[in-house]
Parts: C-alpha cells; structure tokens; sequence
C-alpha cells in the first residue's frame, strides 16, 4: 500500500508546507469512497462546528464562475509568451506587422474607454501581454513607445482618480493589485514616441514625394513593403500616435498646481479631439481588406478595421484580484454601429469636451461663481475622470485652486476686506468653516446618486457648525453693540457675523440641491411633486432673502468705499452678478409657490392623483423625502403641518394661482436681458419663461374646463413641471379611447399652449377637431409627435 | 501493532485501536479536523482543514489553500492562494491525503483490507 502514495509523494515534497517528523500523508481515497457508500442520502460526516450557511459560501472548485484558478487557456503569461501568443514583431511580413499594431492601438483604446466607464484594469488595459511586459518590445520601436505611454496614462489617470477619492463610487477604478504598475522607464515612452513620429512622417513625406525628389529620401525605409498602402497606413499610424502624445500631455497639464497648464492643457485637447476625428476617418482605408473579403462584421468590433487583435487575453490576471473568478465583461466596441449604444470613441469625444470645458474655467475666485461653474459641469452627467479633475483642480491643499483660503473667498464674496490681520484665520470657525466647504466642494464633484446622499448627510454638519457659530457671534455683537471706541477685534467680530449670515445662505444652497438632485434622479413621483415643490419655495423663498441681504452688505461697505476712492467699478459688476441671481431665484420661488399651489388645488378639486398611496401615508412620505432637511432644522417649524395647513385651502379660481405664474414670468423677462451674453443661463431662463407661461394657460383652461385631465411632465425645464392637459370628454365623443391618448393629447396641448396664449375652450374645440379630422386620415397615433 | 500504537498515545489509541472494529463513517468522522491533501484534474493541490463529506464525496476544506505549478513544462516554481472554505467536488478529485503519524498510517491501511 505505500506505493500508493508514490506519484504525490514527489510533488507533496516540494510543497511550502510538509508535515511535522512523525508524520505522514497517508492515502484515505478508498476510506473515503467505504464511507460515502455506506452514509444515507442527505446525511453529513462533518464536526459539531459545521455551519450549513457558511459551508454554502464555499468556494466550488472547478466551477467555472467560482475557481479563478481553473486554467483557461495559458497557466501564465510567460507561458502564452512562450507558446506564441503575443510575437514580437507580431509578423514577419511589415504589412501585416502594421496593420496588427494598429488593430492593437485601436483595442487598446476600447479597452481603455471600458476602464474608465468602471471595470477593472486587469481585464481591460492590462489584458494586453504587448503592455504586461513592455521589455520584451524593445526592438520594435513603434509598439514598444506606444505601449509605454499606455502604461504612463494609466498611471496618471490612477494617480489622479485615487488622490480625488471619487473613486469610492467606482472602486474598481484604481485596483491595481498585482500589475506591473512600477515601470520607471515609461516616462521615457513619450521621447520614444516622438522619435517614432517622426520617422513616420518622414516615410509619409517620402512616398508622397514626386519621383525626382525621390532620391533624397532613398535611404529612408519605408513604413512596410506595400506602396500602394504605405500612405494610407503612415496616416493611419500617425493620429493614433499622436493622439495618444497630446492626450498624455493634456493629464499632465492639468495636474499642475493652481491651474497653470489650463491654456496649454486646452491645445492638447483640442489636437486629440482633432486627431480622433482622423483616427475615425482612418476606418475607411483600414476595414477596406475586411469588406473585401467578405467579412464586414463591424457590428461590435473593438478596432476599426474589424478584425480581432493579437496579444489580449482577458482572463490572464483573473487570478489576482480575488479568489472568484471576475465577471466577464463587454468591452465596447470601438466605433458606433448599427445597435451599441455606446461606443468608445464616443467616450473620448465626452471626456475630452469635459475636460476642455474644466480648461476653459476662468478660475474665477468668486464662489458663487464656482458653484454655478459645477452645477453646470454636471449636467452632462461627466465621467469619473473628468470629474477627478475637476476636483483636483478646485480643491489643492485644502484652499481654492490652491491659491485663496476660503476665508478669502468668502470675505470676497461679502466685499469685506480680511487683508488687515485679525487674527481670523486662526479662529476655529473660519478652520471648520474652511473644511466645511472642502467637503462641499469635493462632493458637488461627485456622482449625482453619491452626491444627493452626502450633501443630505452634510447639511447636519453645516446645521450644527451654523448652530455653534451663532451662539458665539450673538455673544461678541452684543459686546460690540456697547458703546466703545471701535477695536480690532470689533471689526473681526462683525466679519463673523457677516460670515455667519453668508453661512445661512450657503445651507440654504446645498438644500436647494438636495432637492434639485431629486429631479435629476426622478426620485419623486408625480403625486409627491406637491410637497416638494413646497419644500422648494420654503428653501428658495429664504434663500433668495439671505442673498438679497449679502447685496445690501455689498452696496453698503461699497458705498462706504466710494467714499474714499472713486474706482469701484469692478466691483459693482459683481454685485450686477448677485443681485440678477437673486432675481433668478425669486423667479423661481414664484414658479415653485405657483406650482405648489396649482397642484394642491388640483388635487383638492379632485382632478390630479392623490398622494395617499396604499401604503404611505402622506406624512411617512415627507418624512422620507424632507427627513434629513428637518434634521437640520430647515425650516425651523413642523414642516409637515405647515404644509398641509398651507395647501388644503388652495382652489383653482384661488387668485395666487395667476400671481405667482405671472410674477415669474415678469422676472425671467428682466433677467433674460441681464444674461443676454451668457447662453447657459439664458436657456434656463427661458426655460422658466416657458414653464410659468404655459401654466398660466393650463390654469386658465382648467378654471373653465374641469373635466381636462391634467399630468405634470419636464418639457421646458429639467426641475419645474408644465401641466400638459388631456381632453377626456372629447374621447369619449370619438370613441378612440384606449389608442395611445397620451400621444394624442400631446398635439392638442400643443395646439393649445404653444399657439395662443389666451385661448379659449372654443380654440381647444377646434384644435382638437383638426387633429380629429386629421387623425382619422392618418390612422397613425404616432403621427403627431 | 496496534497495541503498540495504543501505548505511545493516547489520542490515537482512539482513532486506531478501536478502528478496526469502528465502521468507515465512524473513521472518516475521526478524520475531521485534519490537515488534508486533496489533489484534482487539472493539476493542483488544496491543502485544508477537512470540514465535511457528503454522501456524493464532495469534500469541504476549510482555510484552503491552492498550489498550483506555474508552469506546464517546468515543474519547479508553485504558486499558491488563500481560497478559505472551498467545496471539491468528487468528479474532479484525484488524490486525497490527511497529515497523520505513521501508526496511524498503518492502521488505516490495515483497515483497509
């Protein structure tokens, strides 16, 4: 029998781990199989520690979703480098050398997108042997710079996603466990790189040279052995590479302290946004053998010529990370084709307008003016890297583009003067404060789901800081209110307490986010757009106060200033700035009342949804909404009483209906003008316009109508609602009832609201007769819209 | 033998002397505990606590841990992983081996006849 142990015995002998002296491995298979045979169905041979819960989460080997371990294809990359997985060169024949590597350029750009949308390197990137181990590549120029500089942007992409943190929404974004990540030589990549363009754009020149010039370049080599093909592969090489140069180039610009690569920064992204529309336009000459022969299966190809690339294989670190193997992942594909939604270079295309649209910032050091800057930025919904950046440029070593504390910032924002020493910036409030707004600011840049929930979480801290900060400044005011010759540290008294008002205001803004946040993440249903819109007016309405009130601090230490010197100009333009804002928010506050009251009444009178579902009561939901507002005591009453007691008069023929609406729609007309050069705001502007306007006809409809059937949907503003009427009795005159009604009612409310302002329900008739008769012609629903 | 096994210790005069005349789940059931060996297909070996067995022969280990050769052709370097509790199906296993002294050996094998 001690034979049996014969074949292991050799390989147990290597193991890390043998056993003691007196020990031995003895052979139990057989024991084992007498065992089994002899156990019942179901029953167990396990210790009294046996958990069946535990024992479930085990790991089954050989399971292909479970054992990483199990060999695919290569134990490891050495092995696949020796069995001729990845060759260098990839082949012998310098054409088909050239159109590998572009084929593997163009994969490794797809990969790359992949990365950033929020898998891990080791199955995108880094399933690529040629970047493993960039060594090996040495002796071919092209590949090997062009690989180094692959792995010199990942690391400068990792390097600033983890020093942002946004990466705790995507964490698989910086898992680098187990790659070669620590080439020092891939600084070197891009001298490489260089080196390798030019010799490009010398064979480019070459073959395009007219046969008497030929000469001069005769010792010059060219690209590959096909000359018919040598331009159209010189050209192909040459915006990849370069795209990858000035996209390399762009990182690094940007990661300069205080945004002083911004400029320069921006002409790299406006080359590589340049150089991909070639890159794209290189599809034609690259897939043209492809479609020759018959293949043209571009559908979800990952390169432009669409054939398959050399050298990847994504299940070759599937080993590192954990002991289950990851999920198979999709790359996308490369180019946009028939399905895919999305491809990689449109990826590009997004990241390098957001990262142009950070460029372009002014850094301005009002924050008024950076907090509208990243509203702005966020609502095309940026990815992770853009929004690292734009992190990393705000906030460096804990003060605005590393450059103004935030004291300054927010003494500039009340036009203080805190040059004069006063000792403030050492004053515990100003540090908290200061770290307040470096959460504020890190989280305004992150994802919107993320962000809706920390900036709930934060407005306890702000409401408690406020709370603090309110207690010691009514306490130094009053001391300052007696009578005294006035003292240094009588001014920084009234500084805080200017702070402090300023801190009110900002609370303000981040609840009005919150809320705002809300509709980005259609979190509220349409029977609950009452209480917000509610809550809206309750938060803009304050808001809007506090900032009216900074205006006057402003106009007042002006005036003051005006006194002594003449040249004030600049500052009034901010203060120009402020006060249109605080138009803009009354506007908002009208159209929030408004609909807050339309709804109610609506709701009152029987025509709109109630909000009593089955199972919430209407104060579970407000509570579930508002909860972390009324936290932090925003507003200071019972939120929710105040409320039902405000809304359960409301009707229709209730005259505020028409005030609000119309007092928006005054505003938005004044400040359209104010931001007449500033197209951003004047599309939300008019945006409002629109809202309050077509309210106003759908309040006038209804008060005449009340059978019109009313829902509430974001068609000229992302955050206010219009009512779109629907005519119920006038299917049940058709007898159409059940087709599409929604499509229909579209082109009626159309008719009705777009055209005439003060129409009747006579225009409604008739509009819906033509629709009517056109209707019956078309046959089609759909026609309409 | 087994007399002289039953002398030395004590606690394997449980698991020998009286294992001739236990049945194979009573000694299996000994085996609990134990370092195991557990070779499969593919080549490797898991190296564990014996936890459980079922009917089936599905072995769980716990505190698992993987060698594996990394390469084919040469049998030298091993890689190995912590995989923690880890169910080895019966169809794929090839060798088993528990870590016991050589009295112990001899008996199981005795037993085995």
């Amino acid at each position: 029998m001690q034979s049996v142990r014969e074949e292991e015995s050799a390989s147990i002998d290597q193991e890390p781990r043998s056993c003691g002296d007196n020990s031995v491995w003895a052979h139990v298979s057989p024991l084992l199989s007498a065992a089994c045979s002899d156990l019942n169905e179901g029953e167990l041979i396990h210790g009294d520690n046996f958990n069946l819960f535990a024992a479930m989460s085990a790991l089954e080997i050989m399971d292909p979703k479970m054992d990483s371990g199990m060999v695919s294809t290569f134990y490891s990359i050495d092995e696949a480098i020796e069995s001729g997985f990845a060759p260098v060169p990839i082949s012998s024949d310098r054409t088909v050398d050239v159109q590998c590597i572009i084929d593997i350029m163009d994969h490794l750009l797809a990969c790359e997108a992949t990365w950033h949308m929020g898998h891990s390197l080791a199955q995108t990137v880094f399933s690529c042997i040629y970047v493993l181990r960039p060594e090996r590549t040495s002796s071919h120029a092209l590949l090997h710079s062009f690989c180094r500089v692959i792995r010199a942007t990942c690391r400068a992409l990792v390097s600033v996603v983890s020093d942002a943190r946004t990466n705790e929404e995507e964490d698989l974004f910086t898992m680098t466990y187990g790659l070669p990540f620590n080439g020092d030589e891939d600084g070197k990549g891009l001298l490489l790189l260089n080196a390798v363009e030019e010799t490009i754009c010398r064979q480019l020149r070459a073959c395009k040279a007219t046969s008497s010039k030929r000469r001069v370049f005769e010792e010059l080599e060219p690209l590959q052995t096909n000359p018919q093909l040598e331009e159209g592969f010189c050209k192909a090489l040459l915006c990849r590479i370069r795209f990858r140069k000035h996209f390399l180039h762009a990182l690094n610009c940007m990661r300069r302290p205080q945004g002083r690569g911004l400029e320069l920064a921006r002409k790299h992204i406006a080359y590589c946004i340049a150089e991909l529309e070639s890159v794209l336009s290189s599809v034609e000459f690259l897939s043209l053998e492809t479609v020759e022969n018959g293949k043209n299966e571009m559908e979800e190809s990952t390169t432009g010529s669409g054939r398959h690339p050399i050298g990847f294989d994504p299940n070759l670190n599937k080993r590192l990370s954990a002991p289950t193997p990851p999920r198979a992942i999709k790359l996308l594909s490369w180019k946009k084709v028939g399905t895919s939604k999305f491809s990689a270079i449109d990826y590009y295309v997004k990241l390098l307008h957001n990262l142009d649209q950070i460029c372009a910032f002014k850094l301005e050091p009002d924050l008024d003016a950076v907090l509208q800057f990243v509203v702005q930025f966020q609502k095309s919904r940026p990815d992770l890297v853009a929004r690292a950046h734009l992190q990393l440029l705000l906030v460096q070593d804990g003060k605005l583009y590393g450059r103004d504390t935030f004291l300054t910032i927010c003494a500039r924002s009340l036009a203080l003067d805190v040059t004069k020493n006063h000792g403030l910036h050492l004053n515990e409030y100003i540090l908290q404060l200061n770290q307040l707004m470096i959460n504020l600011l890190k989280i305004l840049c992150a994802n919107t789901p993320w962000q809706r929930r920390k900036l709930g979480k934060i407005l306890n801290d702000w409401s408690i800081f406020n709370v603090q900060m309110g207690i010691t400044v009514g306490h130094m005011m009053q001391q300052v209110t007696t009578p005294r010759t006035p003292k240094n540290g009588d001014k920084s008294a009234l500084i805080l307490n200017h702070i402090y008002g300023w801190l009110e205001e900002q609370i303000h803004w981040v609840a009005l986010r919150f809320l705002v946040l809300g509709f980005d993440l259609k979190l509220y249903s349409p029977s609950e757009y009452c209480m917000v819109y509610w809550y809206m007016y309750i938060i803009l309405w304050k808001l809007a106060e506090k900032a009216h009130f900074r205006v006057l601090i402003i106009v007042h230490t002006e005036e003051r200033k005006a006194k002594k010197k003449e040249d004030c100009s600049r500052d009034m333009a901010r203060e120009d700035r402020i006060s249109l804002w605080v138009l803009l928010l009354k506007c908002q506050t009208s159209l929030a009342q408004g609909l807050t009251v339309m709804i109610a009444a609506l709701r009152n009178e029987g025509m709109c949804l109630k909000s009593q579902g089955p199972f919430n009561t209407e104060n579970e939901k407000f509570v579930q909404h508002f909860g972390l507002l009324q936290k932090a005591s925003l507003p200071k009453y019972d939120a929710y009483e105040s409320f039902s007691e405000s809304t359960c008069h409301a009707r229709l023929d209730y005259l505020p209906v028409y005030e609000c609406f119309r007092d928006a729609q005054k505003m938005a007309k004044e400040i359209k003008v104010g931001y007449a050069n500033d197209p951003d705001k004047l599309a939300e502007v008019v945006g409002l316009e629109q809202v309050a306007e077509h309210n106003i006809i759908a309040v006038n409809l209804l008060c005449q109508d009340r059978c019109l059937k009313v829902s509430f949907e974001f068609i000229h503003h992302p955050h206010f609602a219009t009512a779109v009427l629907q005519v119920k009795w006038l299917w049940s005159q058709m007898g159409l009832v059940s087709q599409e009604p929604a499509l229909f009612a579209t082109s009626i409310k159309e008719n009705i609201l777009s055209g005439k302002k003060d129409a009747t329900i006579d225009d409604v008739v008739e509009a819906a007769k033509a629709s009517n008769a056109h209707t019956f012609i078309s046959q089609l629903p759909n026609v309409y819209e | 033998m087994e007399q002289e096994g039953a002398e030395r210790s004590t606690t394997i005069v449980a698991s020998t002397s009286e294992g001739s005349s236990l049945d194979p789940i009573a000694r299996v059931r000994k085996l609990l505990f134990r370092q195991m060996l557990v070779g499969i297909k593919d080549g490797r070996f898991f190296l564990g606590n014996f936890h459980c067995i079922d009917k089936q022969g599905n072995i769980l280990l716990q505190d698992a841990v993987e060698y594996r050769s990394i390469r084919r052709s040469s049998p030298s370097p091993t890689e190995q992983r912590c995989l923690g509790i880890i169910l080895i199906p019966a169809s794929c296993r090839t060798s088993c081996h528990v870590d016991c002294s050589i009295e112990e050996q001899l008996s199981l094998i005795q037993l085995k006849e």
